[in-house]
């Protein structure tokens, strides 16, 4: 269509001063920049600032999301000067393992110096969205001062401040439509920061304060939910009871998403039907969560409201199976399940009866480090919800032991995965039929989900399950291994196989220099290669920075350890150089 | 039961990093300054609960220092690969851990009326919420084991709470701290604040 247009438009039309010499853009700037600027993809953009350089101008001019994976891929500096308006900033910091305690504290992914840029590039920044970074109570104060038109505020997996950062954004955000805390390391200090929104505040749409241990001042969160007519999401936190959470929903009926507090205090008959009302009065509930503490003689409340839940998100609530089986009978519209494997198969059996539309399964385990005669969700509980759920795309699913059959049942039965996280909690387990590797499971996975993006291995595997992994799952772009693999010839075959590799994280395996080198050319098209535990050593790290300089190679040292071992590596992209806030245990080599 | 009950009592005299005062609520934890503190005391509240069932007190110990992030000192290798693993978050591990099956139900009488109840002590963390989840249960005011107002009492719907011991004695609720206190009640009562 372009090219079409632009022949016809050079014949046409007399304005030639908007064509250049090549003829590639007859468009007066503004309407190139109006057009482009309805393009909302990511990709997309990308694409098109490639075309042409009045394309690109275009292009940077009108993008108003910036989406960075990895916060030392490039500097504020470089971002600002390529983007100057934008508006909505996520950015994410620390790499993924460090969810799992394998980043010391320090490591970095400080906020701070982006704000301090934001505010004088960005001064209408309206959005901030942060996963992994560190964000202290100073920072969250500037914040509040810096940007007059901010909006949304969303950290996850974050560290570093209080309940004093919480409350700075509430008093000074006079706009803030959404404050959603999640899954963060905070020091609670104290339940007055809801008291710090002023009473003329009423835009707020999202608030999820779940996470925080202490009381909230309920007088000054039921004043807030009944001037917030707008207000879409309420994630409680565990020390709201239930007959606050009947007065909350009595105010805000209008809920889409809720986060309950504890779900167990003792009722009287009044009570227990007030908040039975109260819940088939949110006609819009899509989304469930919290049930901290369950009594599960309570559940039946939830009932009336269960028919329009699509998300239903139980990980904090360690059910039986015949309370999840009774609650499900009622929720046959739901696509995205969390659960606790207390529920066990029996459990699972009623996920694949009741909810033929699901697509997202997770399975926490309730006891991760239960040894003996522990409990939780097997392989038939598996191919149980694959049998009912044909449009099963993403799992994580967290069991004792598994065999290959059942895996390969499983995708049979649901051949569209996208996403694939099976984590056999003892590591280097085999199949416990057939005592062999685990490697025709995943080998079953990458070849019949061609759809593959996601990947998470475990139990006893062997390069083969590399070389099916290099050879069958041409789209995936994310790979977690741990305790797997025999040589390095495994990564090698990952590395040489898989075209949209974009992360690759490693814990505890054989792979050494010889693996890590294999990707010299590789890492450049990928977000990051995280490396723990395994066989590579300073040396070989040093010749792969040696060789490609646009690599950042990092190595992670704590004292004590061997000299010459690279006991973490974390190598990444970046074009704004060697980390200038690297503190001394990282080690740019 | 009772042997995993003391085997806690060993973690927690054990763990350099046990709270001394344990029976505080996070926010009173102040053993260290790093604003993730509340974690490091709730990683203590991890490790007094009784459901992790290895005995292995070492492990539990290093267990219950990597979920707490302000941890400085980088663990050894030996140690890291030994509980990062499985691959599950720190607070969802942490919470989940707390609220798995094992309970510790004791019957709770209250003076003048015949028939008990009972409560599950491991569904609380501490004095306060014992005392909280108890003042509900029975719709009376019962005083913190922390609070000086015995010379004040006067009415007679205002109680404390007692607990018989293993020795078969009626002590005050709230004197030692709360995971001693878990190895040693048997039975609770809430009795009349002006009889004590």
């Amino acid at each position: 269509m372009e090219c079409c247009n632009k022949r016809r438009m050079m014949k046409e039309s007399p304005e030639s001063n908007f064509m250049n010499r090549r003829g590639s853009s007859c468009f007066p700037d503004e309407v190139l920049e109006r057009v482009i600027g309805m393009l909302k993809s990511r990709k997309d953009r990308s694409s098109v600032s490639l075309v042409c350089k009045e394309w690109y101008n275009a292009e940077r001019w009108s993008r108003r999301n910036v989406f960075i994976g990895n916060c030392y891929s490039v500097s504020p500096e470089i971002l600002t000067r390529r983007f100057p308006n934008i508006r909505s900033v996520t950015l994410k910091g620390k790499p993924r393992f460090s969810d799992f305690n394998l980043v010391p504290a320090n490591w970095g992914a400080d906020i701070h110096f982006w704000l301090v840029v934001f505010a004088e590039k960005y001064p209408f920044l309206e959005e901030l969205r942060l996963k992994r970074m560190t964000v202290t109570d100073e920072s969250l104060k500037f914040l509040a001062r810096s940007f007059p038109n901010f909006k949304a505020i969303s950290l996850q997996n974050c560290d570093g401040f209080s309940t004093d950062g919480l409350a700075a954004i509430a008093a000074d955000c006079k706009n803030l439509t959404e404050l959603d805390i999640q899954e963060n390391v905070i020091d609670d200090k104290n339940d007055n920061w809801l008291t710090c929104f002023p009473e003329s505040f009423t835009s707020l749409e999202v608030l999820n304060f779940s996470i925080l241990h202490n009381d909230v001042n309920f007088d000054a969160l039921e004043k807030l939910v009944t001037r917030c007519k707008s207000l879409k999401t309420l994630k409680l936190n565990k020390s709201i009871t239930l007959e606050q959470l009947q007065r909350l929903l009595f105010r805000a009926p209008q809920l889409c998403e809720l986060g309950t507090g504890s779900f167990s205090q003792e009722l009287t008959t009044q009570q227990y039907t007030e908040l039975e009302g109260a819940f088939s009065n949110c006609k819009n509930l899509n989304t469930l969560s919290g049930l901290w503490v369950v009594t599960p003689q309570y559940l039946p409340v939830l009932y009336p409201a269960c028919a329009n839940l699509t998300f239903l998100n139980f990980s904090y609530a360690p059910l039986d199976s015949d309370d999840i089986a009774k609650l499900l009978v009622h929720c046959a519209n739901i696509r995205r399940l969390w659960v606790v494997d207390t529920i066990e198969d029996k459990g699972l059996e009623a996920v694949g009866t009741h909810c033929p539309l699901l697509e997202e399964l997770r399975v926490f385990p309730a006891d991760p480090f239960a040894e003996g005669d522990a409990r939780g969700v097997t392989d038939s509980g598996f191919i149980a919800v694959s049998q009912g759920c044909r449009n099963l795309h993403y799992v994580l699913y967290f069991c004792r032991h598994m065999t290959n059959a059942a895996v390969a049942t499983v995708v049979q039965n649901c051949p569209d995965f996208t996403h694939f996280r099976l984590c056999i909690m003892n590591p280097g387990q085999p199949d416990y039929r057939t005592s062999e590797p685990m490697d025709e499971a995943f080998g079953a996975v990458v070849k019949t989900c061609s759809k593959l993006q996601r990947l998470a291995i475990s139990g006893l595997l062997t390069d083969l399950t590399f070389e099916y992994i290099g050879k069958y799952a041409k789209n995936l772009e994310t790979l977690s291994v741990a305790f797997a693999g025999s040589s390095d010839w495994g990564m090698q075959c990952v590395l040489e196989g898989c075209p949209k590799l974009r992360k690759l994280e490693i814990r505890d395996c054989p792979f050494g220099n010889a693996a890590l080198l294999s990707g010299l050319e590789k890492y450049e098209s990928m977000r990051s290669l995280w490396m723990s535990d395994c066989k590579v050593t300073m040396n070989g790290c040093r010749l792969l920075a040696k060789e490609m300089p646009r690599l950042n190679v990092e190595v992670i040292k704590e004292d004590g350890s061997d000299d010459s071992q690279a006991e973490r590596v974390y190598v990444y992209r970046s074009v704004a150089g060697p980390r200038r806030d690297a503190p001394p245990f990282v080690l740019t080599l | 039961m009772e042997e995993m009950v003391m085997a806690t009592l060993d973690l927690i005299t054990a763990s350099p990093h046990s709270s001394s005062s344990s029976s505080s609520s996070p926010t009173t934890d102040n053993n260290n300054n790093h604003p993730s503190s509340s974690s490091s005391s709730s990683s203590s509240l991890c490790l007094s609960s009784i459901s992790t069932r290895r005995t292995d007190l070492s492990t539990d110990l290093r267990l219950g220092l990597s979920l707490s992030p302000s941890h400085y000192s980088t663990p050894s290798r030996e140690q890291r690969s030994s509980f990062d693993w499985p691959p599950v978050k720190s607070t969802l591990r942490c919470t989940l851990v707390e609220k798995s099956q094992i309970s510790l139900f004791v019957k709770v009488y209250m003076e003048g009326i015949p028939i008990g109840r009972k409560l599950n002590l491991l569904a609380h963390h501490n004095y306060h919420a014992l005392v909280k989840a108890l003042a509900n249960m029975f719709r009376t005011t019962i005083l913190c084991p922390d609070s000086h107002q015995l010379p004040l009492i006067s009415g007679n719907n205002v109680h404390v709470l007692t607990y018989e011991d293993q020795e078969g004695d009626w002590m005050m609720v709230g004197d030692v701290p709360w995971e001693m206190f878990l190895t040693s009640v048997k039975k609770l009562k809430i009795t009349r604040a002006d009889r004590c």
